[in-house]
């Protein structure tokens, strides 16, 4: 009984991880009506130099007089030099942070998260799967998976959203879907505009493009980010197809306060989404209740 | 000076009001005192205060280690230079029965364990804990939770009562040094008060009607398989939603974390403050998602982290037994009678009685 005290008190003061770092806005990019990408970079250099993540992991953002919030981080490890953060406009704090401009200064700390499990999709196909703003997590593993192209199989995007208007990082998907070495299928939901019909492969849901895609499932790693009702459909008709559970890898979103397994709200089942996730293999929906 | 190595002492009661006043000259004194028919941990400004012979307080000594809000930083919106804000001082947290030192312990795992809090380090680091044993009563379920004995709990001195004198057991150096300084109090154990101390665990022991105790065998299989039970949600047709269970929970660690600022926006102050499980917005999410809308599911979390999740967090069962959800809940729900219905003690009762009268 008295070494479990001493084991866990008579450790020097660690480096206090509520503690974030300061970092200025260096650029921002307005996306789609309610959505803008933030670009940032710390002021302490050594923090920019050493910084390092895995596609999928979050941060923790404090916006100025607001609080905290955990943000995707959406560009990719192999791009350093810039951390990169897609928001919605969606509640009290992102409306703050959509309110101020390059050169304000804000604090992260992180990243946080277990991220896409990378090492062990290489050497093997990869379906992305993302719907409105799931995008963001996988832009980072996207752009890693291109990076570093020669170490995976074939690649699929798989995209959808409500209309062009809400179709993010418009440029980079556009000049993604003229590379040959990966494909893009792209659904929109609505079918309005002359713009709409020349974006969209086809007009549905993002279901109706799995069937599409030429992979072997015993051989592919899917990655799968979306709002929170999309995932049983696609989970489904992933499994229908053949894709094996446990190579399914669902990014989740949940209520967080500290990102380190501390403050308890992002419970799934027994698991921390900030810590044992937030990215859970589609396996996990057998242990974890109430995952999707 | 010799040497120090003691394993217990003995401490007559007669002494206790001496010994109390010796550990307030020595640090900021927390002890149980009277209030109303209830009792308190309360800082101690006359000993004559302390009650020793309580069964429990309303809230856990949690609130001492976590204040229930506690700011963590300061920062002007201009610099983003960020302060730390807590104060610690030196404590000694008198009359902790057993369960509140192993709640103690679940909480030093959940802070220390993975990316330590270091306010929480630096707290416990100064707090001396010296326990007390106790007798239980109807509400009391240590034996089934495996913690009615202070064994495995990080503690510095536990007095066990064995009738005129306590058995002083020293669990740490923090608490041989507190003995050696009040050496003049205690008295060397002899024979007869080990042979005490030792019968004091079987004399506890009975003092629990063991008919009432909740099975907690393999409690993390059967609520992962009864998760779609009907008694999550007649227990949650007579929960309330307040949250009491949670507060006065001494292993519950939940919290929310606020930014603060002052009137022109400029100073702000992080705060976090003690939430609940049980309230709707702790799973609701920017856009208006709850992920956990209804209140049955809420009372399901209560006790699906308690024995599911904590096991698999800290390896460790998130419940000491100490019966303040139950005696507290303004409801009158009884986690033990929700376990006992969980595990079918009524569908027992029913299907026997179904044989027995086929069998007539």
């Amino acid at each position: 009984m008295k070494k479990s005290l001493e084991k866990l008190l008579n450790k020097p003061l660690p480096v206090d991880p509520f503690m974030p770092q300061r970092a200025v806005i260096t650029d921002i990019e307005e996306l789609a009506p309610d959505h803008k990408k933030f670009s940032f970079a710390f002021c302490d250099e050594s923090v920019n130099d050493s910084w390092n993540h895995i596609p999928g992991q979050f941060v923790m953002l404090t916006v100025p007089g607001a609080g905290e919030i955990p943000i995707s981080i959406c560009s990719s490890p192999t791009r350093k030099g810039t951390v990169e953060l897609t928001v919605r406009k969606v509640g009290r704090k992102t409306e703050v942070l959509h309110r101020l401009k390059p050169g304000d200064y804000v604090a992260i700390r992180g990243p946080y998260g277990n991220g896409f499990p990378v090492g062990i999709m290489e050497g093997h196909n990869v379906l992305i799967i993302a719907g409105g703003l799931g995008i963001a997590p996988l832009r980072s593993l996207i752009w890693y998976i291109l990076d570093r192209r020669h170490r995976f199989k074939e690649v699929y995007i798989l995209y959808g959203t409500r209309s062009y208007e809400y179709v993010l990082y418009k440029e980079e998907l556009k000049r993604l879907r003229e590379r040959n070495d990966l494909k893009c299928l792209y659904t929109l939901d609505k079918f309005e505009t002359e713009e709409d019909r020349r974006w969209a492969d086809r007009k549905g849901l993002l279901t109706e493009l799995i069937p599409m895609v030429e992979l072997e499932p015993s051989e592919t790693f899917v990655a799968v980010c979306g709002p929170p009702v999309a995932y049983r459909f696609i989970g489904k008709e992933l499994l229908k197809h053949g894709y094996p559970e446990s190579q399914i890898f669902v990014s989740l979103e949940r209520k967080m306060e500290c990102g380190i397994g501390k403050c308890g709200h992002c419970q799934i089942g027994y698991k921390f989404a900030c810590i044992d996730g937030p990215v859970f293999p589609l396996w996990d929906t057998k242990n974890l209740p109430e995952m999707i | 000076m010799d040497f120090h190595i003691e394993r217990a002492k003995v401490l007559p009661k007669s002494n206790l009001a001496k010994f109390l006043e010796g550990l307030k000259n020595l640090s900021t004194l927390i002890a149980p005192v009277k209030k109303g028919d209830k009792f308190i941990f309360s800082e101690i400004e006359k000993v004559s205060d302390v009650a020793v012979n309580y069964t429990r307080t309303i809230l856990p000594p949690k609130k001492f280690l976590v204040p229930y809000r506690r700011e963590r930083f300061s920062y002007s919106t201009d610099t983003l230079q960020f302060n730390k804000e807590f104060k610690v001082r030196d404590q000694i947290i008198f009359g902790v029965h057993s369960c509140d030192l192993h709640g103690i312990s679940i909480l030093d795992s959940v802070y220390l364990k993975e990316n330590p809090d270091p306010r929480y380090l630096e707290i416990r680091k100064r707090t001396v804990l010296i326990g007390i044993s106790c007798m239980p009563d109807e509400f009391c379920f240590c034996l089934s939770t495996g913690t009615a004995f202070p064994d495995g709990a990080n503690w510095d001195l536990f007095l066990t009562d064995i009738g005129a004198d306590y058995f002083v057991t020293i669990g740490s150096p923090k608490g041989d040094e507190i003995v050696l300084k009040l050496r003049k109090l205690f008295k060397d154990i002899e024979k007869k008060d080990l042979y005490l101390y030792k019968e004091s665990t079987s004399k506890k022991k009975k003092a629990f009607k063991l008919e009432k105790l909740p099975d907690l065998e393999r409690i993390s299989q059967l609520i992962e398989l009864e998760y779609d039970s009907e008694v999550w949600k007649e227990g949650s047709e007579r929960c309330l939603g307040c949250g009491t269970c949670t507060n006065v929970c001494p292993t519950c660690f939940c919290y929310t974390s606020v930014d603060v600022p002052t009137l022109d926006g400029k100073k702000v102050k992080r705060i976090e403050f003690t939430t609940s499980c049980q309230y709707p917005y702790y799973s609701l999410v920017a856009g208006g998602h709850y992920f956990k809308p209804d209140r049955a599911s809420r009372f399901k979390h209560r006790y699906y982290h308690k024995f599911v999740g904590y096991p698999y967090q800290i390896e460790k069962l998130g419940c000491v037994g100490c019966g303040r959800c139950s005696a507290e809940c303004p409801a009158g729900i009884s986690i033990v009678e929700t376990i006992n219905r969980l595990r079918g003690i009524d569908e027992k009762e029913l299907r026997e009685a179904t044989e027995q009268a086929s069998s007539r």
